[in-house]
């Protein structure tokens, strides 16, 4: 029986002795490359209780132990940088990108509103908050640069602020234009994860929207993963709290998690809201799956979720009459909207 | 400040009324992740904390840890490191395989590897010992922290393909992967009921205990393959 070792393909009589070893070049990087050779992963392994090490020793490939171990971890972990720099896929760039975000994101939204109290010293007649503000600030600093046309002016002129001296002035401009920094990356990363979830995921893409689908291969993991999941794992994905207190408690099932952020979902009357999510979620999982093994756009997908809206939409008119429990029960019907 | 050695390479300094878990350190002069390094008696050791190694739990927990200064390890569910570089420190004279399939934390785990001798990293799936068993040899002791639905087929698996027949599996179960609902304690008996029967190799179990304080909801345990499994399949 032939097998394949890390160091040559061998071969071994009834007994279990070897009997044949073709041995691999005994160079460093070329052994590490036949380690994840996936050939070599997938070949005929040793059988149970054989011995390598001794073998190694037997057929001449090393001339100890010590040599054994030593050349053995070298190649582990040449091998292992190996894989490592083939691992840098789509897919984590995709949820890198997702984290860059919304880390962006929070911090934006605390830098604003510092930038809004700051400025509010010297200016609080000023109608303006988040990246308008910003760029109001690193544009003119103190509200007496503002110039006669502008139509701000008025408001300017007659402000009960304080005067900024030239040092704060300085300071808080800096600080905007930090803030607009912020605002102008996280644009980009938008616009980029919505190019690249658009060309890696068309089918994605056209159902989720490609930020709403960039979110969910971030939360499954990968593009694969969220292929392979059934569809009710991907219509409550991003609802974890709500969904572990139904599994432990008594507490209602979610109806959504991070896809409630779809349109279709977040736009519609709330006791559609479960169906339509649950539509949603059907045809993400089929637009994953087609573009994880197919690639190409389907044009049916959006279609068939169209006219199954339509149906929900028809069936579903108006509100369900709330059912009052007898017996003292507390009503466990009341409204509640479970995502994040 | 005194020291003893309560297993092999496995110490407890004892500095007045405090007592700290230690290794000697294999590469002195270096932390691995931060720990503290303390001189007694011209050699160098590296503290360890029970909070964050199930190992080192089950060395509070009193098991008799069956590694020796040559033993061959092989450590599936490596993260880090944290662990792993302990273990490093048992075996000077030894070998430790080290199972990871996170790209992500094998990145660290690598970084350890380049400064110790005696750590072979492995970027594999644990529950297909079949993929790595070109490189990993026969061990003495497989240690086990996966933290997966199938632990105790992924042990048996391994043990099948890996384990000497005098060899050890040490193994730290997480009740709250295997199931977040059920209470640990029947999980806990499950696991070792599937050990004993249900898989090509069974087990015969040493001892076990709940690692609390240390880890809250894990059960360690040390076991043999019953030999009378061995041989009845390939």
């Amino acid at each position: 029986m032939n097998f394949v070792t890390w160091f040559g393909v061998l071969a071994v009589d009834e007994k279990g002795t070897v009997s044949e070893c073709d041995l691999f070049q005994k160079d460093r990087d070329e052994l590490a490359k036949q380690l994840v050779n996936t050939e070599v992963v997938n070949a005929n392994k040793p059988p149970l209780g054989f011995d390598l090490r001794a073998a190694a020793v037997e057929c001449g490939f090393v001339g100890s132990n010590e040599e054994y171990d030593e050349l053995l971890r070298d190649v582990g972990i040449r091998a292992a940088k190996e894989q490592i720099s083939r691992s840098g896929t789509t897919d984590m760039r995709i949820i890198q990108s997702v984290e860059a975000l919304d880390d962006i994101d929070g911090v934006v939204n605390a830098l604003s509103e510092r930038l809004a109290e700051w400025y509010g010293i010297y200016f609080p007649e000023l109608d303006l908050t988040t990246e308008p503000l910003a760029r109001f600030v690193s544009k003119y600093g103190s509200r007496s640069n503002i110039s006669p046309d502008d139509s701000l002016y008025e408001k300017a002129a007659t402000s009960m602020g304080a005067e900024i001296s030239d040092a704060d002035e300085e300071l808080i401009k800096a600080f905007a234009v930090n803030v607009c920094n912020l605002y102008e990356t996280r644009n980009s990363i938008e616009a980029y994860l919505i190019q690249i979830v658009t060309s890696n995921s068309p089918n994605l893409a056209a159902i989720a929207g490609a930020l709403l689908g960039a979110r969910l291969i971030s939360l499954a993991g990968s593009l694969e993963r969220l292929a392979y999941f059934p569809s009710s794992t991907v219509q409550v994905i991003g609802a974890n709290k709500a969904l572990f207190k139904h599994l432990r408690a008594r507490a209602p099932s979610p109806k959504h998690g991070i896809i409630f952020n779809h349109p279709l979902i977040k736009n519609a009357p709330w006791w559609q809201r479960g169906k339509i999510a649950r539509a949603v979620a059907a045809k993400i999982s089929f637009a994953s799956r087609i573009d994880l093994y197919s690639g190409k756009l389907d044009e049916s997908l959006e279609v068939e979720l169209a006219r199954k809206l339509e149906v929900i939409r028809a069936a579903n008119p108006k509100p369900p009459k709330k059912v009052k429990k007898s017996g003292g029960a507390k009503s466990g019907s009341k409204k509640v909207r479970r995502h994040g | 400040m005194g020291v003893t050695e309560i297993s092999s390479g496995i110490f407890t300094i004892i500095k007045g009324d405090t007592k700290q878990l230690a290794t000697k350190n294999l590469v002195p002069g270096v932390s691995v992740y931060g720990e503290k390094l303390v001189e007694v008696e011209g050699d160098e050791y590296r503290s360890w904390d029970a909070r964050r190694s199930k190992l080192g739990a089950m060395v509070l927990k009193k098991f008799d840890i069956p590694i020796a200064a040559d033993s061959k390890v092989l450590y599936l569910g490596a993260a880090s490191g944290t662990t792993v570089s302990h273990v490093s420190d048992i075996v000077p004279e030894g070998i430790v395989y080290a199972v990871e399939f996170s790209t992500r934390t094998m990145r660290d785990l690598i970084q350890l590897c380049d400064k110790r001798p005696n750590i072979v990293p492995i970027l594999a799936d644990a529950a297909k010992p079949r993929l790595y068993a070109h490189i990993v040899e026969m061990v003495d002791v497989i240690f086990q922290d996966v933290a997966q639905p199938n632990q105790a087929e992924i042990a048996a698996l391994n043990a099948k393909q890996f384990l000497k027949k005098n060899g050890f599996l040490m193994l730290a179960i997480k009740a709250r992967s295997i199931d977040t609902v059920a209470s640990p304690k029947k999980v806990f008996k499950e696991e070792v009921r599937k050990l004993e029967l249900d898989f090509d190799v069974g087990f015969e179990i040493f001892k076990m205990y709940e690692l609390t304080p240390y880890h809250e909801d894990h059960l360690g345990l040390v076991a043999k393959m019953r030999p009378e499994n061995r041989n009845n399949k390939i």
